[in-house]
């Protein structure tokens, strides 16, 4: 299952997503009968007629109209937003008297298709260690306790930390290997393999908390039922409200106090080269050792339990 | 009538249809109620800048465009362009006019913008004489707002369908559907009465809702009623097929996952997309998109589109339909 995702998101990244993710500057369109308009820049485009001009900005609701057939020049737009009308507006007409072409200066060191991929790519492991794998988790291990593997842990002569241990293992290093994957595949292998360090090194921090709290709900919960409801919760007011101020300028308040738009936001960091301070780290590892305490303490209840 | 009481019964003790009945209403009233999401920030430029650097008239001429974040530090304005998930662009003072400084990471648009304020600046005397004439046209940005509320309608009226396919999977994991088999009861008499308990549920979650969120006229009402209607029949009854399908509660959950998200994404993605003739045809396979659709006309008064949706969803009723009866007397015929 884990590979068929891993080659939908692919599939997703490369053919749909950074084709979707592209948004060219204003279309200006000049109806100029007279040629009056003899400075323009190269970016205006002669239109013949007005009606030309009119089904252009029809198909075209971003672009920008500057009819110079009377003395003034008129400038036709459809209505979008109000401070990018504005912007739309003074952006035609400057067109009309272009200046020295400026650039701006450039101080990051990503092109936006390196952006896209980076953010798309965080945006889908995180998706899929908080959710798909996530429900993968509790599947087996519900699955698992049906069939009495822990009736059967109780009474083999192994030390009782090595089931917890065995688990954690497994399913940090399957989601390991889904993140050298994913980002060698969608963020290309020179710049992925450049942040895969401080990208494994979240993938494994997010990874080690999602399957404790998967092997909790396992232990606490009475069936996969119960799991299903507690999933839906987590999924719907946990992740929703992380992707919409992490990723659009949407905000919500107090967003910074939810503890899954810091783990997103640090995996983001890594995906992005971002430094990412100590006091994160200590306050991780602290967070996956509670989790640990009270997993260790609800497996040797459980166990007591069956006897 | 006493079926359809047993299998209420049986659906009231299920906490978990329960939660998805009463999830859509529970969000909705959220969104209505405690929502703080700034949404207005999507439809203009960010401009960040350094404190005490540029004069208020130039600050006040940035804000025409978009908002200003002021930063203490170079070190803290850098950072606030390199931010991945905004598109600031930083402007700082140059003597007379202005220069901009970009991440280089965001997308054309934003890149042009940067490269063409300072030739905007030094004309911002000039532009400020030109006529404008702005065309009516429904604001694309309330329709990003709109998304929202019938992308939560849409997740009301797909209730129906997990109600149905949770259902019967608990009812295959008790047995009980083997005791089905030998009740004496018809096939009909059973796909009614499975049909009928989503149905009944998905079109009440999806109606209080709806009233939550929407105030409309009694005549738009009518309108919207016959499309929650028509559209929880549907849900119903691929909720059926699910329930046919899934052997058991996982396979259950990963199909209603996968059927959930191709109903939210057809229609957003039509939405926000120019599709061309054979996408949209694609789109309109998928029952969410015209029930989405006639919601969003329906909240822009377009009440032709709503009834031409209304259309669409009744053919997706009668198909839906004729084919879970074929099927499932095919299977009858084979089992026998």
């Amino acid at each position: 299952m884990a590979l068929g995702f891993l080659v939908l998101y692919t599939v997703y990244v490369n053919m749909g997503y950074i084709r979707f993710m592209q948004m060219p500057p204003y279309n200006v369109y000049l109806y100029d009968p007279e040629g009056t308009q003899i400075k323009k820049s190269s970016l205006v485009q002669i239109v013949p007629f007005m009606e030309v001009m009119n089904n252009a900005l029809l198909t075209d609701a971003n672009g920008v109209g500057l009819d110079a057939s009377t003395k003034d020049v008129r400038v036709i737009l459809y209505m979008g937003a109000e401070h990018i009308d504005r912007h739309r507006t003074d952006y035609a007409l400057s067109l009309l008297h272009p200046s020295d072409s400026y650039t701006p200066t450039v101080i990051g060191t990503n092109t936006p298709e390196q952006k896209a991929r980076k953010e798309i790519t965080c945006e889908l492991l995180f998706f899929e260690l908080t959710a798909v794998g996530f429900l993968g988790i509790a599947a087996v291990l519900f699955k698992e306790k049906s069939m009495g593997v822990i009736r059967v842990h109780a009474i083999l002569p192994l030390q009782r930390n090595l089931f917890l241990l065995s688990k954690l293992m497994v399913f940090v290093l399957s989601d390991l290997i889904f993140a050298v994957l994913l980002t060698l595949l969608n963020v290309g292998f020179s710049d992925g393999a450049a942040v895969l360090p401080a990208v494994l090194l979240q993938t494994a921090i997010l990874s080690l908390m999602m399957t404790l709290v998967g092997l909790l709900c396992a232990l606490l919960l009475k069936d996969f039922r119960q799991f299903t409801l507690a999933y839906l919760v987590m999924a719907i007011f946990a992740a929703t409200p992380v992707f919409l101020s992490a990723n659009t300028s949407v905000k919500f308040d107090r967003i910074g106090y939810h503890p899954f738009y810091q783990i997103y936001m640090k995996l983001k960091n890594a995906y992005f080269g971002e430094t990412i301070p100590l006091f994160y780290y200590v306050g991780s590892a602290v967070a996956i050792l509670s989790l640990f305490l009270i997993g260790q303490f609800a497996f040797h209840r459980e166990i007591e339990k069956e006897g | 009538m006493r079926g359809l009481k047993y299998q209420l019964k049986n659906v009231l003790r299920d906490k978990f249809c329960l939660m998805t009945f009463l999830l859509p209403i529970l969000i909705a009233a959220m969104l209505n109620f405690m929502g703080s999401i700034d949404m207005s920030s999507l439809g203009k430029l960010h401009f960040g800048v350094l404190k005490h650097d540029l004069s208020p008239q130039t600050v006040t001429w940035l804000e025409r465009y978009g908002s200003v974040t002021f930063c203490e530090t170079s070190m803290e304005l850098t950072t606030a362009i390199n931010e991945p998930s905004t598109n600031i662009i930083g402007v700082k003072a140059n003597g007379a006019t202005i220069e901009t400084i970009i991440a280089g990471d965001e997308l054309d648009i934003f890149q042009q913008a940067a490269a063409t304020l300072p030739t905007l600046y030094q004309q911002r005397t000039d532009v400020a004489q030109a006529e404008v004439l702005i065309l009516k046209r429904p604001d694309i940005l309330k329709n990003v707002q709109g998304i929202f509320i019938p992308t939560m309608l849409i997740v009301a009226i797909f209730m129906s369908c997990t109600f149905n396919a949770m259902n019967i999977i608990s009812e295959k994991e008790d047995g009980v559907a083997f005791v089905n088999e030998v009740l004496p009861m018809t096939p009909s008499q059973y796909i009614l009465q499975k049909i009928a308990i989503g149905f009944l549920f998905g079109s009440l979650s999806a109606i209080v809702t709806a009233c939550i969120c929407f105030q409309l006229s009694w005549q738009n009402f009518g309108i919207m009623l016959a499309l929650i209607v028509l559209s929880s029949f549907v849900a119903a009854l691929i909720g059926l097929f699910i329930g046919q399908l899934s052997e058991n509660l996982m396979i259950g959950v990963v199909y209603i996952k996968i059927v959930m998200l191709v109903f939210i994404v057809a229609p957003i993605l039509h939405a926000l997309i120019d599709m061309n003739e054979l996408l949209t045809m694609i789109c309109y396979l998928v029952p969410s998109q015209p029930s989405f659709e006639g919601i969003m006309a329906l909240s822009s008064e377009n009440t032709k589109t709503a009834m031409k949706d209304i259309g669409v969803l009744a053919i997706h009723c009668i198909t839906w339909f004729i084919l879970y009866v074929l099927i499932s007397t095919r299977r009858k015929k084979q089992a026998i």
